[in-house]
């Protein structure tokens, strides 16, 4: 009979899905995933570079579990929009531990929403590892662990390292101009680079604070030019670096020997007006970063997805190179303790080095925070080039001046 | 909450609905209720959240006892912006939202440069959380909603007082509101001060909850323009609009934080927002705190219908005092020029108690400057106008009312958006007799019913007629029981009925003992009515006497008709 | 504080007065709106930054001369702003309404360009980038001059139309009193749409200016609304040339503060300048 049939071949259908779906489960009862949360400034001011944070992340997670994942475990990642928000930060963390139960945490971007993922994870002695802290000196919590690798005392390592540079280099500076926003991150090192330059016998010839939100640079240009610095430190963040090289092509100058703190990457290579600027990375897309292990492998991938997203400068630098490590340094505390207890990672991360895109990273110093890793690199061709120290500069570059 | 242990989640969710909806109805309190719209909430926010900084991040002073400071420091900084501002009578609306905007910014900088702040934020994640529940997160749900329970139940009070009910006449109508007595600089500057003490509280608590505080991230536009939406899209009339315009706003702004909707979320919060206020022109709550008034159908042509009708002829002749009365109002020499033009050019008049003085003169002889003048809607020049002792003239206008001075306007000129009922209550409140709300409402309805109006107690003033809207300016004139009563103009524009029914009406005003000076065009009612009148040209008194005689004299004929030519 | 020279103190007067001319351009329209409509219309800025970014679009991407991409977002932007007001006054919005709905609009439209653009900062590099005058010893920069120009022009066609054309007393009219203007045979609807397409159209021509001179990025939009509506408030409400007046006595004495002192002081000589005069103007009413 035609409905008996039928009423056959449904049932036996209906069997053997259900027998599939009866081992499928049974396969993935042991497999609940490893969820990861965390924060970005997916709207609002910070917006541009944390879109940079989200490729990054979605990539490590898809290649992590290609891999197999975490403990024989697929990893999930819960990202949530803390709209540049710190207050929003803090209460998102709290979201997505008391009520996602997520079992491990990543860091948000940018030092405002650390501090406060940083007050939360204290909190719930929850290990957080960050990929982009400005101000090591505020980083008390003991289970944090920066890759962002500064240093514990950025304001006298870091500029040290940019006069050593220009010290070697065929024309070293005798006076020099600190101009900064006073942005917290920038502000304290910009005032470390005059003490640092003050011991080295250098002579400022210039010192000028602005607002953060500044929209004239007319007047910061004209004193600058009047100044006529040999070398120009700018505490910049993202575009002012932008809008002061052109507020000074506007009045027909170009520094002899410009640094930038914080450059927005992407507009500042591509600028004409940019040559030969400087400014610290710890990963640049050649030689010999990109000999690190999985480095090729990620610069390929990012350069794809990145275009994907929409983002105009699609090289690899020190935002995504440090957002990489960060999940790096996860990765390898859960599968160095074998567990995602926190207690246990954090007193591995402390005792052991961690092989990073970044070079081999160690969290024993003060804060956690291992050694300075930021070298100078220099705009050269419309690309970023690590030009100091030598080790690390691309093959063939050195430092450039006028 | 913190007791049901709930995820510290909600209660931090829940720190920052309270956060909001203590910024916007503290906000609420001077710019809602007064209608001075402050664009600077954010400098007194600021100001609180940098004092709990300073003293508790970098003085160790114990948190909570850093809230009374920042609520003190954020009280006088607005006490004092509000003490030079407030005087200046030409900044209002905007230029007073830019005043305060700018006050902003200049603290910003102040703060950004000076060793309060200085470049690098405070670090408050040393400073020990007071322990006022089991956990952090429940002990900031706690004060805030400690906080935000005590700024509603201001915000109540406020409104429900004779404070709350000054600000709103303020809000529609500040110089009439002074006149009737309402103490205008006095209950800004309270207002204010409350609106900026609680908004430094609220910065305080603030500043441990993000425990890292900087210059740019405490003082942006952000706060300033959200306490303004939220408690528009809630209701500024209402203590409780802006609670649920920022409960409203903060779970609109949170439900779009899933990583992928981040951006298509911050359209969808704007969508929202623009169909919000198109459809709810008054705010969440405008349509639902209508009041009764709102349903009544607009005015009837019928005339008010005064509950007594004594016979109108035999009050004419003035009870008894034929002789001399004493002189309730010496005016003396009094000036009053505008750019030049000369409206007042020294006035003398006396006007005698318990009578009826008429004022005539043509148009631009400086009548109802005259009244302006004595009442304190403007200040003169020079001269002095003697009442019970006191040169009113000296006086601010408030003062003036509870003096027992009171007057109608020619165009009314009643609070649009108070009921009839509490237009006539708040003369009673502010005017001489100084009642306390609820006996100022059953003044209020007896004087509606004096005038005919009881039916409409509940309407507001914008669903009356012309004829009605006149019989308010009685009403309010008469509530507070004034020796003189001083009538602009009161039956211009009223039909020869309408004007019979306000004849009968100003005679029982005058056999209740109170003295009228009445301004008047209609020279019927004025030699029906007045005794005595005094006759104004240019700006100066031409003839005054009673009425018979100055009517009769070929001067005044002049005045009015021009010279003769026939 | 060493005195500067001449030349610096000129030169960053110059600076402050070109930053004036872009605070006076964007609020012309702003403050049009606000004295004559009666409408705050806070999507103003965000209809320059759509127009910024459009002009950036079409000039980085197409190859079209900024100036030339006037000759569409001119006429885009006019639709735009009758779109708006057409939508405001159907719902019969009050002034401070409209402040929130603009707002909401607002977001829209931030949300719009991060979704097409990223929050990334976008620069335009166009022929005009880089070129420059010299005037003395000063360098007039000619995006810059381009803005202070355009403010100038408009601002001044605007008030001479405004005084001296019929169609600019009908406008006034209905600002005053709108149903005295209607009774007097002035088409309130048609009026007030033309307006709002003409403030519309100035959005899109400050957008350009923005776009010549500056990088962009979303957030940016918020940036300029605080210093644009002091300049508005200062300059009067309804008057065009006001706030390009105000905007520069801000920009003029921010940069002047910059150069004699410590930039970062800048902002309260500025607004402390703003308060001043606002307290001691005679009074308008």
């Amino acid at each position: 009979m035609r409905t008996g049939h039928r009423f056959t071949r449904g049932l036996g259908v209906a069997l053997c899905s259900f027998a599939l779906l009866a081992t499928g489960a049974h396969a993935q009862g042991t497999q609940a995933p490893i969820r990861i949360g965390s924060t970005l400034a997916l709207t609002g001011p910070l917006a541009a570079t944390a879109l940079v944070h989200k490729v990054v992340g979605e990539i490590y997670v898809e290649q992590l579990n290609k891999r197999g994942g975490l403990l024989g475990r697929p990893v999930e990642w819960i990202v949530r929009d803390d709209q540049s928000k710190p207050e929003l930060a803090r209460t998102l963390y709290e979201q997505l531990l008391t009520v996602d139960k997520v079992d491990l945490l990543m860091g948000p971007y940018a030092t405002g929403a650390i501090l406060s993922a940083m007050s939360v994870a204290q909190r719930y002695d929850k290990v957080l590892i960050h990929h982009t802290f400005g101000i090591p000196s505020l980083a008390k919590y003991d289970k944090q662990f920066p890759a962002w690798s500064l240093g514990p005392d950025p304001a006298n390592t870091v500029p040290t390292t940019v006069f050593t540079a220009l010290a070697a280099s065929p024309k070293p500076p005798k006076t020099i101009a600190v101009v900064t926003s006073k942005f917290p991150s920038v502000h304290f090192m910009s005032l470390g680079a005059r003490e640092v330059a003050k011991k080295r016998g250098l002579n400022e010839v210039l010192f000028l604070e602005w607002d953060f939100g500044n929209l004239d640079y007319g007047p910061i240009a004209a004193r600058i030019k009047d100044a006529k610095p040999d070398f120009l430190w700018v505490g910049a963040l993202g575009l002012e670096g932008n809008q002061l090289l052109e507020a000074m092509n506007k009045i027909d100058y170009a520094p002899a020997e410009h640094f930038y703190m914080y450059p927005a990457p992407g507009p500042m290579s591509k600028s004409p007006l940019a040559k030969n600027a400087l400014s610290m990375t710890m990963f640049e897309e050649h030689p010999p970063f990109t000999n690190a292990a999985g480095a090729k492998e990620f610069i390929d991938l990012y350069h794809e997805r990145a275009a994907k997203a929409g983002i105009p400068d699609t090289s690899v630098e020190v935002q995504a190179a440090a957002s990489y490590t960060a999940w790096q340094i996860l990765e390898a505390a859960v599968r160095g303790t074998n567990s995602i207890d926190d207690a246990k990672m954090a007193a591995w991360l402390k005792a052991n080095r961690v092989e990073t895109i970044q070079g081999k990273l160690r969290f024993d110093g003060p804060s956690n925070y291992g050694d300075d890793l930021m070298r100078v690199k220099q705009v050269q061709n419309g690309r970023w080039v690590t030009v100091y120290p030598k080790e690390y500069a691309a093959p063939g570059a050195t430092l450039l001046v006028q | 909450m913190p007791f049901l242990h709930l995820p510290a989640f909600y209660e931090s969710f829940l720190y920052i609905v309270f956060h909001w909806i203590v910024l916007a109805t503290s906000w609420n309190i001077l710019s809602g209720y007064s209608g001075y719209f402050s664009f600077g909430h954010g400098a007194f926010f600021g100001a609180g959240v940098y004092t709990t900084a300073v003293l508790a991040g970098k003085y160790d002073v114990p948190f909570l006892w850093t809230l009374p400071a920042a609520a003190l420091v954020a009280a006088l900084l607005g006490l004092g912006l509000g003490a030079v501002v407030f005087r200046v009578r030409h900044v209002r609306g905007e230029l007073f939202a830019l005043l305060t905007l700018a006050a902003t910014f200049v603290l910003a900088t102040i703060v950004l440069n000076t060793p309060i702040d200085g470049g690098p934020g405070v670090y408050l994640s040393a400073v020990p959380v007071p322990k006022l529940a089991p956990t952090p997160s429940g002990s900031f749900y706690m004060m805030a909603l400690v906080l935000a329970i005590g700024t509603i139940a201001i915000a109540y009070a406020i409104a429900r007082a004779r404070l709350g009910l000054g600000l709103f006449a303020i809000h529609d109508d500040e110089d009439a509101a002074e006149v009737m007595g309402v103490p205008a600089y006095r209950y800004k500057l309270v207002a204010f001060g409350v609106s900026c003490a609680l908004a430094g509280v609220a910065g305080g608590i603030q500043a441990l909850f993000v425990s890292y505080v900087t210059a740019n991230g405490t003082f942006n536009i952000t706060v300033p323009l959200t306490v303004v939406l939220m408690s528009v899209l809630g209701g500024t009339r209402s203590w409780i609009g802006p609670a649920i315009g920022a409960t409203a706003i903060t779970i609109l702004l949170y439900a779009t934080t899933a990583a992928d909707q981040a951006v298509a979320g911050k359209a969808v919060v704007g969508a929202v927002l623009v169909a919000a206020i198109l459809l709810m022109p008054e705010g969440i709550l405008g349509r639902t705190f209508a009041r009764r008034g709102r349903g009544v159908p607009p005015a009837s042509s019928a005339s008010p219908v005064p509950v007594h009708t004594d016979a109108v002829v035999a009050a004419i002749e003035s009870p008894s005092a034929a002789a001399e009365r004493t002189v309730l109002l010496a005016v003396r020499g009094v000036a009053k020029s505008f750019k030049g033009v000369r409206a007042l050019d020294g006035v003398d008049l006396d006007v005698r108690e318990g009578e009826v003085l008429g004022v005539i003169g043509p148009n631009g002889s400086g009548k109802s400057t005259l009244i302006n003048v004595v009442s304190g809607h403007f200040r003169a020049d020079a001269g002095s106008a003697r009442f019970g002792g006191v040169d009113l003239l000296a006086l601010p206008a408030h003062r003036i009312a509870r003096a027992g001075v009171a007057r109608t306007y020619q165009i009314p000129r009643p609070f649009a958006h108070l009921t009839v009922r509490d237009n006539v209550a708040l003369a009673a409140m502010f005017g001489g007799t100084a009642l306390d709300p609820r006996h100022a409402a059953e003044v209020a309805l007896h004087w509606l019913q004096f005038t005919g109006l009881a039916a409409r107690a509940d309407a507001y003033p914008g669903d009356l007629n012309l004829h009605q809207a006149k019989f308010l300016e009685l009403a309010r004139g008469l509530a507070a029981r004034p020796r003189l009563l001083m009538l602009d103009e009161v039956l211009s524009g009223l039909t020869p009925a309408e004007i019979d029914g306000a004849i009968d009406l100003i005679l029982r005003i005058r056999a209740q003992g109170t003295t009228i000076v009445l301004v008047e065009h209609v020279m019927r009612v004025v030699t029906a009515l007045a005794e005595r009148i005094v006759v104004l040209d240019q700006g100066r008194v031409l003839a005054e006497g009673r009425t018979a005689d100055v009517m009769a004299r070929p001067d005044v004929a002049v005045a009015y008709l021009g010279v003769p030519h026939a | 504080m060493t005195f500067p020279s001449g030349t610096l103190l000129a030169q960053s007067a110059l600076s402050g007065v070109f930053i004036g001319s872009m605070y006076g351009l964007l609020g012309m329209g702003l403050g049009l709106a606000w004295g004559l409509l009666h409408i705050i219309n806070l999507a103003h800025f965000g209809f320059a930054f759509l127009a910024a970014y459009l002009c950036y679009q079409l000039a980085s991407v197409g190859g079209i001369d900024p100036l030339l991409t006037l000759a569409l977002i001119i006429p885009l932007f006019f639709a735009l702003g009758m779109a708006v007001q057409w939508l405001l006054s159907r719902f019969s919005v009050s002034p401070l309404n409209s402040l929130l709905a603009t707002f909401g609009l607002t977001a829209i439209i931030e949300a719009g360009i991060q979704y097409f653009w990223t929050a990334d900062f976008r620069k335009l590099e166009s022929v005009y980038s880089g070129q420059k005058l010299r005037v003395g010893g000063l360098f007039v920069p000619v995006p810059e001059l381009l803005t202070l120009v355009l403010a100038l022009v408009l601002g001044f066609s605007i008030w001479a139309a405004m005084r001296y054309t019929n169609l600019g007393r009908a406008l006034r009219a209905l600002a005053e009193d709108a149903p005295m203007a209607a009774a007097f045979g002035v088409n309130r609807r048609a009026h007030a749409l033309l307006l709002a397409g003409v403030c519309g159209a100035l959005a899109g021509i400050a957008g350009v200016c923005l776009a010549l001179s500056f990088t962009l990025t979303p957030s940016q939009i918020y940036a300029w609304v605080g210093v644009v509506f002091a300049a508005v408030m200062l300059g009067g409400l309804g008057s065009p040339l006001g706030p390009v007046a105000a905007g520069m006595v801000v920009g003029v004495s921010e940069a002047v503060t910059m150069a004699f002192a410590s930039p970062s002081w800048a902002p309260i000589v500025s607004f402390s300048l703003l308060i001043a005069l606002l307290l001691l103007r005679p009074g308008r009413t």
